[in-house]
């Protein structure tokens, strides 16, 4: 049943001021009132609609037309067109295609991520049941070709010839492992997934398992992820029950187990080779490649290890068929990603689109534009492994071949947006020193070169850096990515070669000028008291951990230099901002 | 449960997901934990069963709007499907009062209205 009463929304797609909203809505109210509506009209507020810096915006319910720009003068013209009628003001009329299209996250927020009911409801397993009523695993595989799907863990390595590769070793058992070991700082696209619609995950495995030939596989967890392995537990208990994993799967000769294996938090355990020893019960650490896991991976037997994201495209490619995937995203790049969007943005949140789409957009369109509108400064994507693309690069269409030419790489699908109080040496520190604690220690280019390298950085932000340590430092990243033996390494120096190349300016500025223009480096800072300013109150005397700030009521107080330890205590707890920071 | 056939899978799918009737969905990821979904979520149990409101109360994983969280979808007969976000204890009482009793949206809260289910 549908109410006659029509619904309308307003809300403030600059979301400047909860009460310019309300003004607006009050006259609005009012008009409706004059022409003797109210009965047959609801007037809401929204927070937000999805659309981002076009002034007031009005949603007209059943018919969900939308206008923009809106001005108070023209709230008449659409109450008579369509409110009263059945028309539109063609002007004010806003239309767009939406960006986002859910592929992976397809069921994440419509079904109870604990019920394998919902998941069935939602064409769940019809993948599972097609291939095995009359597909053959080199048909999965051909599928998967023509989708033209490719790793979703950051290397984007196509999934195809992984699977080929495996099923075509020799060997008397295979396994598949699902590489849930999410760990980049920001990036949280794979444990949604797990919380979201864990038995997705799980058909795509078990249907790897089909097409390579294992009888079994893993899911490999992050411990840090308790709400992900319990309901992951919860679904391939349910898988289980209902037929669906174990002996004889929907009654056909196919067999597959599925154990969960947690890992203990180490970021080199997201390394396939790494990975494989976890499981193995041995010291996560990566061994030289080849052979590659597809030859001789986990027990020593063909193995084919997959992100989560992967997996989860992969009911999809079946149900649907390749040709409709490829249909989405660029030449090279097939169907969507999922981006963590977080950082300077005003709607973080995971965000699934096409390939190709712009930075820009994901981040102006998607994400709302900055916090604050402040300037965009730079976009960090692939973590630790990435790097940072500057403002003048936000239009290069996102893909793999796209990112790699700007000395970043896709990652796992963190984006941090920064705007202008980021200091991208501290960024570059930040990452670098995220790798070094992390590395595993068994080379030395990653274990050494990591190390003197944010030493290096350490100088530079503490004002003891010269200028050929820029040099240095390409020069032991240029080591690490050539020597070190796996990705951790090689990649660890990214972060650092990508802002010295679009940042340069940054660091000299702070190895010359002794500055940090973002305020980030603390010790690059002087505080002193404005004056004029000053009222004279004593707050940061007396909130001075130091005994810094000398003076009187009479004359005025002073920051003595030599005594401060730029704690910046003053310039938080002043109200009249008479502390300025340099 | 008993295991399923290739059968079974096809009338499931063919019967589709069961949206019948008044229906709200809490955000139940961790991103919508931390926000304090679970406070929601039993919020809106109690208090439906308190008014004797035959509505559904379900979980949910994450809709990608971490930014508004708890997010809370309401669907309810004679109104669009909405998403109310930033949904606090007293939020979840007027969603109650107001939105399923009253059959009026509320004000503030609103982060997505849907004429029909997305594809």
């Amino acid at each position: 049943m549908e109410t006659d009463r029509k619904i309308i929304l307003l809300a403030d797609t600059e979301q400047s001021q909860q009460d310019k909203l309300r003004d607006f809505y009050t006259s609005f109210f009012n008009q409706i009132k004059d022409k003797g509506l109210e009965d047959s009209v609801a007037l809401v507020r929204a927070s937000d609609i999805g659309i981002y810096g076009k002034g007031f915006a009005v949603k007209i319910f059943p018919r969900g037309i939308v206008y923009t720009g809106v001005k108070e003068s023209d709230i008449g013209a659409i109450i008579d067109a369509s409110v009263k009628g059945q028309g539109t003001v063609e002007r004010l009329l806003f239309s767009e295609e939406p960006k986002q299209i859910r592929i992976v996250l397809r069921n994440c927020g419509v079904i109870d991520p604990e019920s394998i009911d919902e998941y069935i409801a939602c064409r769940g397993y019809g993948a599972l049941k097609k291939i095995l009523s009359g597909m053959d695993p080199a048909g999965v595989i051909e599928e998967m070709k023509k989708s033209g799907l490719r790793g979703r863990g950051g290397a984007g390595y196509p999934t195809w010839m992984k699977w080929k590769f495996t099923r075509e070793s020799q060997g008397d058992r295979k396994y598949v492992i699902c590489n849930a070991d999410e760990g980049d700082p920001g990036a949280y696209m794979d444990r949604s997934v797990l919380e979201g619609d864990p038995h997705s995950v799980i058909e795509g495995l078990i249907i790897a398992g089909y097409a390579i030939g294992a009888g079994s596989g893993y899911m490999y967890i992050r411990a840090e992820y308790p709400l992900a392995v319990e309901r992951v537990k919860k679904a391939i208990e349910q898988a289980y029950e209902c037929g669906l994993l174990g002996k004889n799967i929907l009654g056909t000769d196919f067999s597959f187990d599925i154990d969960i294996r947690l890992g203990a938090g180490a970021f080199v355990c997201g390394e396939e080779t790494a990975l494989i020893a976890s499981i193995e019960g041995k010291r996560g650490t990566p061994r030289p490649r080849p052979p590659y896991p597809s030859v001789s991976g986990l027990w020593g037997k063909p193995t084919a290890i997959n992100n989560v994201e992967t997996l989860a495209n992969v009911p999809y490619i079946i149900l649907e068929g390749g040709d409709k995937f490829a249909l989405i995203g660029t030449e090279k790049s097939k169907g969507t990603k999922v981006f963590a969007l977080t950082g300077k943005v005003r709607n973080s949140g995971l965000v699934e689109v096409p390939m190709g789409i712009t930075l820009r957009e994901i981040v102006f369109d998607i994400g709302g534009g900055m916090l604050g509108d402040k300037p965009i400064k730079a976009v960090q994507t692939g973590g630790p492994s990435g790097g940072v693309i500057p403002v003048d690069q936000l239009d290069t269409p996102v893909d793999y071949e796209n990112l790699q030419k700007l000395g970043s790489i896709m990652g796992s699908g963190g984006m941090i947006v920064m705007d202008e109080s980021d200091c991208i040496v501290d960024i570059a520190k930040f990452y670098l020193g995220f790798c070094v604690e992390e590395s595993c220690g068994k080379c030395a280019p990653c274990r050494i070169g990591g190390y003197q390298m944010l030493n290096l950085l350490n100088g530079i932000v503490e004002g003891s850096g010269s200028l050929e340590d820029l040099d240095k430092l390409r020069r032991v990243a240029l080591a690490m990515q050539r020597a070190s033996l796996c990705a951790l390494g090689q990649t660890a120096a990214n972060p650092v070669m990508s802002t010295l190349r679009y940042f340069e300016h940054e660091y000299r500025e702070h190895i010359v000028n002794r500055k940090c223009r973002s305020h980030k480096c603390r010790s690059l800072m002087t505080y002193s008291i404005i004056q004029d300013k000053c009222k004279r109150c004593r707050v940061c005397v007396i909130n001075c951990p130091v005994n810094a700030i000398e003076g009187d009521r009479e004359k005025g107080f002073f920051i003595d230099v030599s005594k401060c330890v730029k704690c910046g205590k003053c310039f938080e707890v002043c109200k009249f901002q008479a502390i300025a920071k340099e | 449960m008993a295991k399923l056939t290739p059968k079974d899978i096809d009338s499931k799918i063919a019967a589709g997901l069961d949206e019948s009737g008044d229906w709200i969905k809490v955000g139940m990821s961790t991103c919508g934990m931390a926000a304090g979904a679970g406070e929601v979520f039993s919020t809106l149990q109690q208090e439906a069963k308190k008014r004797n409101l035959g509505v559904r109360i379900k979980k949910c994983g994450c809709q990608g709007m971490c930014y508004a969280e708890p997010l809370v979808e309401v669907h309810c007969a004679g109104l669009p499907d909405v998403v109310y976000g930033r949904v606090d204890k007293e939020t979840a009482i007027k969603i109650l009062e107001k939105h399923i009793s009253a059959k009026t949206l509320v004000n503030d809260n609103i982060y997505e209205v849907r004429t029909k289910r997305q594809a």
